[in-house]
């Protein structure tokens, strides 16, 4: 096959399922993160300890580790799913232990005379974090959410070792059919670049566009 | 003369085991504009925090407008502490201008004035956009309304600050130290918003500052703080022309020899 | 479920694993650090085509995923004549990838200290070589070593991806018990208590380093 042949075979076998791994699991760790992000600043002793172990884990643990024990050991305890549910689940868990992280260091930071006059015009704890710091918080997160979308594409890569066939598996399957293994994994380098590079870009497109003017 | 709008009964402040406000009475009457000057660390700052509820209050009570601000009654009749929903209905009559703003950097101008409004009172947004303006032209910014505070100068800021306070029709309106971040050739128009609506009477005004002539202007009454305690309460006149204390004589010696008044 | 004694009994094969695990790591992070420092200076150079190279084959390797350099490593350099065992490709691979984001640390150090610096070297007559070792370094490196751990802890828990090029550490030793025996649970959960039990307190040991520093340099 000739390269671009070779290119086109990937990208119709594979491409949609790791945009598609990427999309899902990439939702998953916001929600995950912003819940656990805000859980970990709660009042609740208890809470927070919880929190904490979620967090501890999933960032303590590698990931392809939690994507084997999810895939292979979770079946033993009855829960079975399929490759895709699994990546899915394995790789939002582990950015959404970073992406709390994130969210927490993020509301943190947000000037601590924000709350006084929160405060000073009568605002509930609610309308406070809804209205006037998880705004100002996101626009401080943005930076590192957009670093973390780029490492959780790029991890997605690791799904095809659950033999999801995302582009990784299928440059191995078309590495062991044609054995033209330059090509295949130069092919699937760019390919990878090719969708990082502009998301990378759109991102601090998005950053600068949302501070305009404002901070 | 009426009820007193805010009445500070015995209140006592510690950080950890500094004490910061010894056993303070104190009263506030409706319109009635009170400038608190002294050293600071003197506790005039603490004072008017506890009463937006800043910081929290460690002894004694403070009643606004005939309730308790920090406490309810429970079904004997004894204080307990307020529950949120209390508290927040006791607050609602007080509003605070910071000495930094604290303005909503993400929002704009007129978003910044109508946004308790709208989502604290539940006010109309039409409506809150039509008072916000009429606020904005008052202090003289609605040419501004659509700028973010980023884009204002300190001055500007200030007077942003004051017309978001004064949407929310607060009975009592506290200033803390309005003018001290700002550059000097900037104070006099932040000074002259004050003033106006000083002039018009009907809210009652708390105001920290070091700015002694424009206190004598604006205030009906001085109260002196000096180490937790309010030392001298008075007039103007008789605060900055007939000191008792030495401590107050010392004070005004000290900031008249520092700030040779331009008048 | 759980079976303590099959836990116990693969216990001491998978920890021998440990060593290689580690020892990527440790070579693989030596590699980050040269590299990444090799990566600042030749971007900060004055020669414009030596920057734009430096910086391109930057963005390409932070912007392509790290088991695809290694597969590339591992596979397409024998093509070329070029066999490395898996142990060596694992931590070139390691040792690239991760050296694009020390680049970026050393980066951000050097630019935070000030340009007032660099005019006190020139006053002093210093050369190049001394600026850079006896002023702008030491000033650099110490605030951003709290980062710098960080990228080792991320990269110890970055190695099981070295068992897809055959390296047989901890996570490929315990797949290979559990395609013998055909029980992943002990063995797996294993390998994550292992690298929780080494990274944590790790992160612990480094967010106290990142207050010591915080506190003196900021």
């Amino acid at each position: 096959m000739s390269f671009w042949e070779l290119i086109a075979s990937m990208l119709g076998q594979g491409l949609v399922i790791t945009l598609l791994t990427t999309v899902l699991a990439a939702v998953l760790a916001l929600v995950l993160g912003f819940v656990a992000g805000l859980m970990r600043l709660s009042k609740n002793k208890f809470i927070r300890f919880l929190v904490a172990i979620y967090v501890e884990v999933f960032r303590g643990t590698s990931l392809l580790v939690q994507l084997f024990w999810i895939y292979f050991v979770l079946p033993m305890f009855g829960i079975t799913m399929t490759a895709m549910t699994a990546a899915v689940l394995a790789i939002g868990l582990n950015f959404g232990a970073y992406t709390s992280e994130v969210v927490r260091s993020g509301i943190q930071s947000v000037d601590k005379g924000q709350i006084e006059a929160t405060i000073a015009l009568n605002f509930t704890r609610v309308q406070r974090m809804r209205r006037i710091i998880i705004p100002q918080a996101f626009i401080i997160m943005l930076p590192n959410l957009g670093n973390q979308l780029i490492e959780l594409f790029k991890s997605t890569s690791l799904v095809a070792l659950i033999t999801l066939t995302d582009l990784t598996y299928q440059a191995n399957v078309l590495n062991a059919t044609t054995l033209q293994t330059t090509q295949i994994f130069t092919a699937l380098l760019v390919i990878y670049f090719v969708i990082a590079w502009p998301m990378t870009k759109g991102m601090k497109l998005l950053e600068r566009k949302m501070t305009e003017g404002r901070m | 003369m009426s009820e007193p709008i805010v009445k500070y009964n015995n209140v006592t402040k510690y950080f950890d085991d500094l004490m910061v406000l010894d056993g303070i009475d104190f009263e506030i009457q409706p319109g009635e504009k009170v400038a608190l000057v002294g050293p600071s660390g003197s506790g005039k700052t603490t004072f008017a925090r506890l009463l937006m509820t800043l910081e929290e209050i460690t002894d004694g009570t403070i009643e606004v407008a005939g309730d308790y601000l920090w406490h309810e009654k429970d079904e004997n009749g004894d204080l307990k502490p307020a529950s949120t929903d209390h508290l927040r209905k006791v607050r609602s009559n007080i509003g605070m201008v910071f000495q930094h703003f604290h303005l909503f950097p993400h929002m704009t101008v007129l978003e910044n004035i109508i946004e308790a409004p709208v989502t604290v009172k539940g006010v109309d947004k039409k409506e809150a956009i039509k008072d916000g303006k009429e606020m904005l032209d008052k202090v003289g910014l609605l040419d501004k309304a659509d700028n973010y505070p980023a884009q204002l100068s300190g001055g500007q800021k200030q007077r942003v600050a004051i017309a978001r306070a004064l949407v929310m029709k607060p009975k009592v309106l506290i200033f803390d130290e309005p003018t001290s971040a700002l550059d000097p050739e900037l104070i006099g128009e932040v000074l002259d918003v004050i003033k106006d609506i000083a002039e018009e009477g009907e809210t009652s005004m708390l105001l920290i500052t070091h700015e002694m002539d424009f206190a004598r202007e604006v205030a009906d009454r001085i109260a002196f703080f000096d180490a937790g305690k309010i030392v001298e309460d008075g007039p103007p006149s008789e605060i900055l022309y007939h000191p008792k204390s030495p401590r107050l004589k010392e004070f005004l010696e000290r900031f008249m020899s520092t700030q040779a008044s331009p008048e | 479920m759980w079976d303590w004694y099959y836990a116990f009994e693969v216990l001491p094969e998978i920890a021998s694993a440990l060593g290689v695990t580690i020892g990527a790591t440790v070579v693989g992070f030596i590699l980050a650090l040269i590299l990444g420092l090799i990566w600042t200076l030749l971007i900060r150079s004055k020669n414009k085509i030596v920057t734009t190279v430096a910086d391109s084959i930057v963005k390409f390797i932070r912007n392509t995923p790290l088991l695809v350099q290694l597969y590339f490593i591992f596979y397409v350099f024998p093509q070329f004549g070029l066999s490395l065992d898996p142990f060596t490709a694992g931590v070139i691979g390691l040792g690239l990838h991760y050296s694009t984001y020390l680049s970026e640390v050393f980066r951000s150090g050097i630019e935070s200290v000030g340009p007032g610096q660099w005019e006190v070297a020139t006053a002093l007559n210093f050369t190049t070589k001394k600026t850079w070792t006896r002023i702008i370094l030491p000033q650099a490196i110490p605030p951003v070593l709290p980062v710098i751990g960080n990228y080792f802890i991320t990269m110890f828990k970055e190695t099981p991806l070295l068992s897809a090029i055959t390296l047989v550490e901890i996570l490929q030793t315990a797949q290979n018990i559990g395609a013998g025996t055909f029980r992943y649970t002990e063995p797996l959960t294993i390998v994550g208590l292992l690298f929780l039990l080494l990274s944590y307190p790790a992160s612990i040991a480094l967010r106290q380093l990142e207050n010591r520093v915080t506190a003196r340099y900021s």
